[in-house]
């Protein structure tokens, strides 16, 4: 079974039957080489650049440790009692978790409904093009798409304060006012994003089976019922995946909180660290005040975060979830 | 019944136009009347002056910009496809020893949070002295989980029968693989051609951390000093902000369902 598709290259029938004994042995070396060749190339780019890194990551955070004087000292946990001591660092976990926690139910929730809402439009050539162009915000560049948004919010000549203006709502200073520049950066990222969680919701409402779809029809099921028996059960899985991936990309969000918040306003992260996150916070320590230790304690801390997240969905969605 | 029928139309209708206005609203901005940024209420309708985005691409170094961002993307892609389909083909067709610690490996890396690992990432291209160089740019990306993933799942549907022959007609692995199993597996290539482009264009924080040199910066990196410099030219800045996101538009507006059936990882489309 082992030599049969790997034999590639001429064979030599002498060698064969000079050394039938240790043939098929030989055989299956020549396959793993053939094999360990072929992966060589992306296995050097995975440890190089991301295995590697990760294990090299525990070392930094327990060193004093100096990129340019290459000196590191030994120093236990002490780089991260230095971080629990600074406030700063308790105001990113607590705006990354408010931005969290706001942010995935609020994609989850607007994707399913514009997943469904597609479902019933897509039967029409129409349908694709909605699709496509609640979509379209996934693939473009967060900072072109971001200059706009800054514009947006404005609190001048912004279309946001325009819209608010129409509804008879005061005007708000959005990215210049610490309670709505972290909001500010969610209805960005909420844009940016859920198009990209309507599509995996619709893939999985296109896996639901028609049959089971007519048969709730034929009994009469439809509206709210129809959904709250039919789909929401059967999305499960889905919603899970969902919900799993939101939440890791949300607590990792850096570009758009970059040039939203930093750009023409100088540092990021404003103002007063109303939207200073984990991933800012570790950027700013590493590649602005050149902290390294201090920001791979701070890598480990979310590093653990998003396991935990992680581990936490798929306990839920083991026991909670129904899958067919 | 009618009556919500209607309203669900009208959704459909509005919600994407919702969604396109801001691209659209670049648009004014940039190609618009002088003060189409400023005027109150919003002004709707491009005039078509396309002096600022002329202007953007005389008076700054915008083409260099523009080179690098397409010299990273192309480089990229060229060298995604060789690793996933030599990697591809390993998984589907070649029982190394260890074939399913690699598998696990590929899994792995697309568990791992980016975000933690960028300071000793920094380091390691420190030491390989990579920092602020295109290969930095390039090589950490020149291998890609799903896109392994996605050659050995179309690999596997090749008959069995095709990798017999070519052994038989003494062809070897390599040609087999590019000139064979590749063409075969058309779907895969345009997949990963698609969203390596869009990953690679639009990179912005690892440009942003491991470069430092204006010679070498991709466009996105550029955009966001632009911002620094033009923050009052909104003109100007809308008009970056266009060109930057034209390519992604065009190729979007042509292959949009690839790309969405790529991401969803299916057929949208409802089966019996």
């Amino acid at each position: 079974m082992a030599q049969a598709p790997s034999r590639s290259l001429v064979q030599n029938p002498a060698q064969d039957i000079s050394s039938s004994r240790l043939a098929p042995w030989r055989a299956r070396l020549k396959t793993s080489m053939l094999g360990y060749g072929l992966i060589l190339p992306s296995l050097l780019v995975f440890l190089t650049f991301f295995y590697g890194p990760a294990i090299f990551l525990a070392y930094i955070a327990f060193f004093h440790w100096n990129i340019f004087t290459q000196a590191s000292t030994f120093v236990g946990f002490e780089n991260f009692v230095t971080l629990f001591h600074q406030p700063v660092f308790w105001q990113a976990l607590l705006n990354t978790a408010y931005y969290v926690i706001v942010l995935v139910p609020a994609t989850a929730l607007l994707a399913l409904g514009l997943a469904l809402l597609l479902r019933e439009g897509l039967s029409h050539r129409r349908g694709g093009i909605s699709r496509a162009f609640i979509f379209l915000p996934h693939v473009t560049p967060v900072v072109a798409t971001s200059i706009i948004w800054v514009w947006i919010f404005n609190p001048q000549f912004g279309l946001a304060n325009t819209v608010l203006h129409f509804f008879h709502i005061p005007a708000l200073n959005w990215l210049e006012s610490v309670h709505w520049a972290l909001p500010s950066v969610m209805i960005y990222t909420l844009w940016h994003s859920v198009g990209l969680y309507t599509v995996l919701f619709l893939a999985g409402l296109a896996s639901i089976p028609r049959s089971v779809i007519e048969a709730a029809t034929t009994d009469g099921a439809r509206g709210w019922r129809m959904f709250k028996r039919v789909f929401w059960p059967l999305l499960g899985p889905i919603t899970f995946f969902v919900l799993v991936l939101a939440s890791i990309n949300t607590m990792q969000t850096f570009s758009q909180i970059y040039t939203l918040t930093g750009g023409p306003h100088g540092g990021a992260g404003g103002p007063a660290f109303s939207t200073t996150t984990d991933s800012l916070l570790i950027y700013q320590t590493a590649f602005l005040y050149l902290h390294f230790s201090l920001a791979s304690a701070m890598s480990i801390i979310l590093f653990i975060l998003i396991m935990t997240l992680t581990l936490i969905q798929k306990w839920v969605a083991d026991r909670f979830v129904f899958y067919r | 019944m009618r009556k919500a029928f209607r309203f669900r139309t009208l959704l459909l209708i509005v919600l994407p136009i919702l969604f396109f206005l801001p691209i659209y609203w670049t648009f004014v901005i940039a190609v618009g009347y002088h003060g189409a940024a400023y005027h109150l209420p919003p002004v709707w309708v491009p005039l078509f002056h396309w002096t600022p985005v002329l202007y953007v691409l005389t008076h700054t170094h915008w083409l260099r910009y523009v080179a690098n961002t397409v010299g990273i993307t192309a480089a990229t892609i060229v060298l995604v496809l060789f690793t996933s389909a030599l990697a591809g083909y390993a998984l589907a067709e070649i029982p190394f020893k260890g074939h399913s610690v690699y598998f696990l490996l590929v899994i792995g890396v697309m568990m791992l949070p980016q975000q933690a690992l960028l300071v000793p990432q920094y380091v390691v291209l420190f030491h390989l002295h990579m920092l602020n160089t295109y290969s930095a740019m390039v090589i950490p990306f020149a291998a890609n989980s799903s896109s392994i993933f996605l050659f050995r799942q179309f690999f596997k549907k090749i008959p069995v029968s095709f990798p017999e022959i070519a052994r038989i007609e003494g062809v070897s692995t390599m040609r087999y693989i590019f000139r064979v199993a590749m063409p075969l597996a058309k779907p895969a290539v345009a997949t990963s051609v698609l969203l390596t482009f869009i990953a690679a264009w639009n990179q912005f924080q690892w440009p942003l951390i491991m470069t430092n040199s204006p010679q070498i910066q991709p466009i996105e990196l550029a955009l966001s000093h632009y911002m620094q410099t033009y923050q009052a030219n909104w003109r100007e800045l809308a008009s970056a902000a266009l060109l930057a996101l034209s390519p992604i538009l065009i190729v979007f507006a042509f292959t949009q369902k690839h790309i969405v059936q790529a991401v969803a990882g299916g057929d949208l489309n409802a089966k019996d």
